[in-house]
């Protein structure tokens, strides 16, 4: 019998469906490998197992019991543990502390009994040969210990299904056998693990089975021992839809920026150039690095090494007010937190890059601004009632028509998109593609990073995808292809060499 | 059918007025029960509000400033200590030259200023610890020179600051401080003058902008090239500069400045007007004209305990009981119109 078995699991958030009718079913001891691209409905079938949010419709039996209504307290105490992608560990408290707490052991009187919690703890960490000191503090550990930690701390209290969801982002490759070792082993004793990666390597190395979804449907499932990355990515990008198709070709001018070697945090030796009128596509998995590259180029994030060139002068880096004075431009990802100014207006919002740069003239012309702002409405068809209500009264989409009208308005060259329609509904985001390409075609400099790869198709010239902080594959516009860039996000090209050419050959013969 | 709608539009109108200006409403009541309990209401004493509240509400301006950033000086009532202790010094050493100490107080006020924030801005420490030293420090300094400063420069005494009135320059900082201009005495108009200053600054120019941006999202504003570190360094030094304008006024009113009193808790009543007048303590939402009803309120309620002839102990028990009610309802308000609607 399965130790878990979720069957036609259906839920919608405010009408939009999210989940539907999607089944997972977990062996007993087996790392089972849950796949599909962002928004596919993962981790929203995670957070209906452990009881953080309600389902609408379906079925779900573990280890043998009907149930309903789970709440966070009854999923753990059936033994679901869900280690997340940003550790719940608190930082000034020390690992045994951590471990218990919420239940802690006390002696009679109420007084903590560290002595005991510390043996117990470390009693845990010898049979499963982890080297935590119980008694360290946890801001004092490093990444790859917090995640076992976490991992203990569930295991301590009986769990019988671990969910792990991408566990393996922030750690070496030593700290990522070490973690499967001790995945492994747990395995052996008969306790079920769920998943969440992108990286295939791993999946292909340590998983036993996977189940994929898309859109939140389920696809399909199976062993891992009877596919290949080629097929399991095939399945989880499905067949990309060729509705709306944009992209237009643009004549494009001399060299505008240019990158030699340039090092930073999270990006390793990145060179390229870009020219005018071009759009370059960046890509890859969280973390990979092409966010943080921007955010380098930009100033908000220190580079270094490397150089920077806007037009064959260099530009100092390490300063957002300087690149913005050599003319280039960050619209950020995470809009609530990067761009939105909530307690000011649309006026106030869109005006106050342009105000650090002509920080000269002391007072602000009201009427100019409102007129300049009616024209920016006009050309980017902002949807808002008045240039005078609060941000926050917008819709995501145009909020962030508005922060690219904040940008147009310091007449920048180069135009950098991190994301740019993170969480927009599907029409905003053509109209923003549109948008790109026309900025494209009156002879701006663009690069857009973003996870989707039909956006790159619509908008990008050329692609380059990062993968651990460096750029492992350039493809032109024509071989952008959600499959092939996916391969290469995932790094399964090295896993499957040799294959994924032909395989991707025999792709296009099929078009 | 039309009406009603009327009516809600009309309700929404009020409601955002309210929302905007209540500190308009709540210095008008406040003004209400003084106007009720005052038997001899004249336009001069009325006009004796602005006057008592001339040092405060100056303060408060600079504090409104520095909590649109989402910070806080805890240090203004010491710096007011030391700067007018020490510009006594600087008016009985040059013989009575009032431009000297006027000069004095307002680039001494902006070196404390700047001594607070080029700690919170530039080394980024928190702003409530690095004022609450600064706060010891420059009282202690206050305290400390008075005791060990020649006896000539302090004028005369041992324990105050006092300005000699042998010179010329005393009868005009005299008069500065007390006198009227058609009726209204001259500190309240200054005290105007600044507010609108303040206004203009925070609503009309690129500064006020930033002011506010940084207040509402420090990482957006970072984001948009905005200097933060630079702009928390000047927001503290204008604060130091409007003490040090305070600290002069104070001068010119009193003659004298004991540094064991003077200003002691200012920083709390500055604090206090601001968040009467609508000024979030997290930073980015409040108006500077809030602030200067908010300080006139703090007066009014000194001169109602007069009025009614209460002990003047039960003074910032009121004014703390006032703070909260006002406060209760812009907090509580929302959730209970939230409630009775369901």
């Amino acid at each position: 019998m399965s130790l878990l078995e979720m069957k036609g699991i259906y839920k919608s958030f405010s009408g939009v469906p999210v989940l539907r009718g999607v089944d997972l079913t977990i062996e007993k001891g087996e790392i089972h490998a849950l796949l599909g691209e962002n928004g596919a409905g993962k981790s929203t079938l995670m957070n209906i197992l452990t009881g953080t949010i309600a389902y609408d419709e379906g079925s779900i039996r573990f280890d043998g019991q009907e149930l309903k209504n789970i709440t966070i307290k009854k999923s753990e105490e059936l033994g679901i543990a869900f280690v997340h992608q940003e550790l719940n560990l608190f930082n000034d408290l020390k690992v045994f502390e951590n471990i218990y707490i919420n239940k802690e052991i006390t002696t009679k009187f109420g007084r903590l009994d560290k002595r005991q919690m510390i043996k117990r703890s470390r009693e845990l960490f010898e049979n499963l040969g982890v080297s935590i000191d119980p008694t360290a503090m946890v801001s004092d550990l490093r990444t790859g210990e917090k995640q076992l930690l976490e991992i203990c701390k569930a295991l301590f209290f009986d769990a019988k299904l671990l969910i792990l969801d991408e566990p393996t982002t922030s750690l070496t490759n030593e700290e990522v056998e070490h973690l499967f070792k001790i995945v492994n082993d747990l395995k052996q004793r008969g306790i079920s693990f769920i998943f969440i990666s992108h990286k295939m390597p791993e999946i292909f190395a340590y998983c036993d089975a996977y189940t994929v979804f898309r859109n939140g449907e389920y696809i399909g499932h199976g062993k891992i021992a009877d596919t290949t990355p080629n097929d399991v990515t095939r399945l989880m990008v499905g067949q990309a839809s060729e509705a709306g198709k944009i992209y237009k070709k643009r004549k494009v001018g001399e060299e505008v920026l240019r990158l030699e070697n340039v090092s930073g945090k999270g990006f390793n030796n990145i060179s390229f150039s870009v020219k005018k009128g071009e759009i370059i596509g960046l890509t890859g998995l969280q973390g990979a690095g092409s966010s943080e590259l921007m955010q380098g180029i930009f100033g908000s994030e220190p580079i270094y090494s490397g150089t920077v060139k806007v037009s064959g002068e260099t530009v100092k880096t390490g300063s957002v007010h300087r690149a913005m004075k050599a003319g280039i431009s960050l619209l950020p990802s995470n809009r609530k937190e990067n761009s939105v100014i909530p307690d000011m207006t649309l006026i106030e919002n869109m005006y106050l890059a342009e105000h650090t740069l002509s920080a000269g003239k002391f007072q602000i012309h009201k009427k100019k601004e409102e007129n300049n702002y009616l024209e920016y409405k006009d050309k980017l068809n902002i949807k808002a009632e008045s240039g005078n209500d609060l941000i926050t009264s917008l819709s995501g989409g145009n909020q962030q028509k508005v922060f690219i009208a904040r940008w147009l308005n310091t007449n920048s060259d180069i135009l950098l998109f991190d994301n740019p329609t993170q969480g927009i509904d599907v029409g905003a985001k053509e109209e923003i593609y549109r948008l790109i390409l026309r900025l494209a075609e009156e002879g701006k400099t663009i690069l857009v990073n973003t996870l989707e790869i039909p956006e790159l198709q619509q908008v990008a010239d050329s692609c380059m995808i990062f993968y651990n902080g460096e750029i492992i594959k350039v493809l032109s516009h024509d071989e952008i292809e959600e499959h092939r860039v996916m391969m290469y996000s995932t790094n399964s090209v090295g896993a499957q060499e040799g294959n994924t050419n032909g395989n991707s050959d025999e792709d296009e013969k099929g078009k | 059918m039309e009406t009603a709608m009327k009516m809600k539009k009309e309700n929404n109108m009020i409601g955002k007025i309210w929302k905007g200006y209540s500190f308009i409403f709540v210095f008008f009541i406040i003004f209400l029960v003084y106007a009720l309990s005052s038997s001899t209401m004249t336009w001069s004493a009325t006009m004796n509000i602005l006057r008592h509240s001339a040092v405060i509400g100056i303060i408060s301006l600079g504090m409104g400033l520095v909590c649109l950033t989402g910070e806080i000086d805890l240090s203004a009532g010491s710096t007011l200590a030391l700067v007018s202790g020490f510009s006594v010094i600087v008016f009985n050493a040059t013989s009575g030259n009032i431009v000297l100490t006027a000069l004095f107080a307002i680039v001494f006020g902006a070196i404390l200023g700047l001594v607070n924030g080029a700690l919170v801005g530039v080394v980024k420490m928190p702003s409530f610890i690095v004022t609450l030293a600064t706060m010891l420090i420059y009282r202690s300094f206050s305290q400390y020179f008075c005791q060990h400063m020649q006896k000539a420069l302090i004028g005369g005494g041992s324990s105050v600051y006092r300005m000699s009135n042998s010179f010329d320059g005393y009868q005009v900082m005299y008069s500065l401080g007390n006198n009227k201009l058609a009726t209204i005495p001259i500190v309240g108009i200054l005290l105007i003058l600044f507010t609108a200053v303040f206004v203009y600054i925070t609503e009309d120019t690129k500064f006020g902008k930033k002011v506010y941006a940084i207040g509402s999202s420090e990482k957006g504003a970072f984001m948009t090239g905005i200097n933060v570190r630079l702009m928390k360094m000047m927001v503290f030094v204008i604060m130091g500069i409007m003490v040090g304008i305070a600290s002069y006024l104070w001068i010119c009113m009193n003659a004298s400045s004991d540094p064991a009193t003077t200003g002691s808790s200012y920083e709390m009543y500055a604090i206090a007007a601001v968040v009467l007048g609508g000024v979030a303590m997290s930073g980015g939402r409040g108006k500077m004209l809030g602030v200067l009803f908010g300080s006139l309120s703090y007066t009014v309620i000194d001169k109602i305990i007069i009025a009614l002839k209460m002990d003047s102990l039960i003074n910032n028990a009121i004014k703390g009981i006032i703070l909260i009610i006002v406060i209760l309802i812009q907090v509580a308000g929302p959730e209970i119109k939230e409630k009775i609607k369901r």
